[in-house]
């Protein structure tokens, strides 16, 4: 070994301090305490549609939400997983998720289309509303989760781009959801879905130039 | 090769809570083992300089090492990382060919080893990729050198080496 080596490998032991470990449950409890602090800006600002907890949501606002919960944990699982490397590390979960909930749009389209009704969720009232405000709601999980692999070591800077977008649009839209009161197939499966896809272009662009290292 | 990966797990995790003695002996043998694991991949010139870039990697980010989990697949991750971003940076072409060094392998099983390791990555690429990468980022070979020695035109070279690079640097931990 030569002696730049020695003398590298003798400055790093000599700043040694201790650290602590990176573990998953802290990512996770950051991920939750940016859904409690966007849930608190929700509650703030839109109030909780508190019908849907009487009774008077129809099945497809539970089936969307479920999936945007499913879609929205296993993509920051994998994120939060990303920040510590490991060859033959595999992040699928986020893709099966992801297709699983492509079925919502394809599902409102058939609906309508197959009840020979017209394509009125396109003139939606309330989308734009619905679509701008998931996406904010999706900053603060989509920051923490960034802030999570900025102090981590990625070595997959597309994939975590793409996951962060993808949590940060499924959380965002899903607590936003919970005060929206138009629970309708093509209102839900298209601008309760449309924000997740956006999110994570987004996420795409923005995050692996922000956390290289 | 388990006694390996075990002590040297055993020494990250005393390294994380702060143990110097331990810490410098980990350097040491992971430093030894990067030089076995870059061996075939990286000119003999910018050997020294790659494992002082992990060394400094490792040291940075120790805190993401899972003490759970297995210590060397973490530390080849970080390895390959850093070497996809040394071949995007490396584009000499005059003497850092490659040297053939099989005289100071210390065993058959870990030459064997951190080949297949890196070798792994490139089988996810095309050829002709591969080829491009190896010629030009690894040999040193100009991009005029390796369009005529593979038949490939000097454009294709570029967008085989860029493309091989930008699928490198995905595959870093799903090459196995």
């Amino acid at each position: 070994m030569n002696k730049n080596r020695d003398n590298l490998i003798a400055g790093l032991t000599e700043e040694l301090a201790p650290v602590r470990s990176f573990q998953r449950r802290d990512g996770m409890a950051l991920v939750a305490v940016a859904a409690l602090v966007t849930l608190a800006g929700i509650l703030v600002i839109e109030g909780l549609w508190v019908g849907a907890f009487q009774g008077e949501a129809a099945p497809f606002f539970w089936v969307t939400n479920g999936l945007l919960l499913l879609l929205g944990m296993a993509s920051a699982g994998a994120v939060i997983a990303m920040a510590s490397p490991g060859v033959g590390n595999r992040h699928d979960a986020p893709k099966w998720s992801s297709a699983m909930i492509g079925v919502l749009p394809l599902a409102a389209l058939i609906s309508v289309v197959s009840h020979g009704g017209e394509m009125t969720g396109f003139n939606d009232p309330y989308a734009l509303h619905c679509f701008a405000a998931s996406l904010m709601a999706a900053t603060v999980t989509g920051g923490a989760l960034t802030m999570w692999l900025r102090r981590g070591a990625p070595v997959s800077h597309e994939a975590a781009g793409w996951f962060t977008g993808i949590a940060a649009g499924a959380l965002g839209t899903l607590l936003y959801g919970l005060s929206c009161p138009v629970d309708s197939v093509m209102h839900l499966g298209i601008w309760h879905v449309a924000p997740v896809a956006v999110a994570a272009i987004i996420g795409r662009l923005v995050v692996p130039r922000l956390i290289a290292w | 090769m388990i006694a390996e990966e075990a002590t040297l797990a055993r020494l990250m995790t005393a390294a994380q809570k702060g143990d110097k003695a331990a810490y410098n002996v980990l350097l040491s043998e992971v430093s030894m083992w990067l030089e076995r694991y870059f061996r075939k991949r990286v000119p003999a010139s910018q050997q020294d300089d790659l494992v002082q870039d992990v060394l400094m990697a490792v040291h940075h980010k120790r805190a993401t090492y899972d003490a759970t989990r297995p210590f060397l697949p973490w530390l080849a991750a970080i390895a390959r990382y850093r070497w996809v971003d040394h071949l995007r940076k490396v584009y000499k072409h005059e003497s850092d060919m490659l040297e053939d060094n099989d005289a100071s392998v210390d065993s058959d099983e870990d030459v064997v080893e951190a080949r297949v390791s890196l070798e792994r990555l490139f089988v996810h690429l095309p050829e002709a990729q591969v080829e491009a990468i190896e010629l030009v980022k690894i040999d040193g070979h100009s991009i005029r050198e390796a369009s005529e020695m593979t038949g490939q035109s000097e454009s294709l070279v570029k967008v085989n080496i860029h493309r091989g690079l930008k699928k490198l640097a995905a595959i870093v931990e799903k090459a196995e």
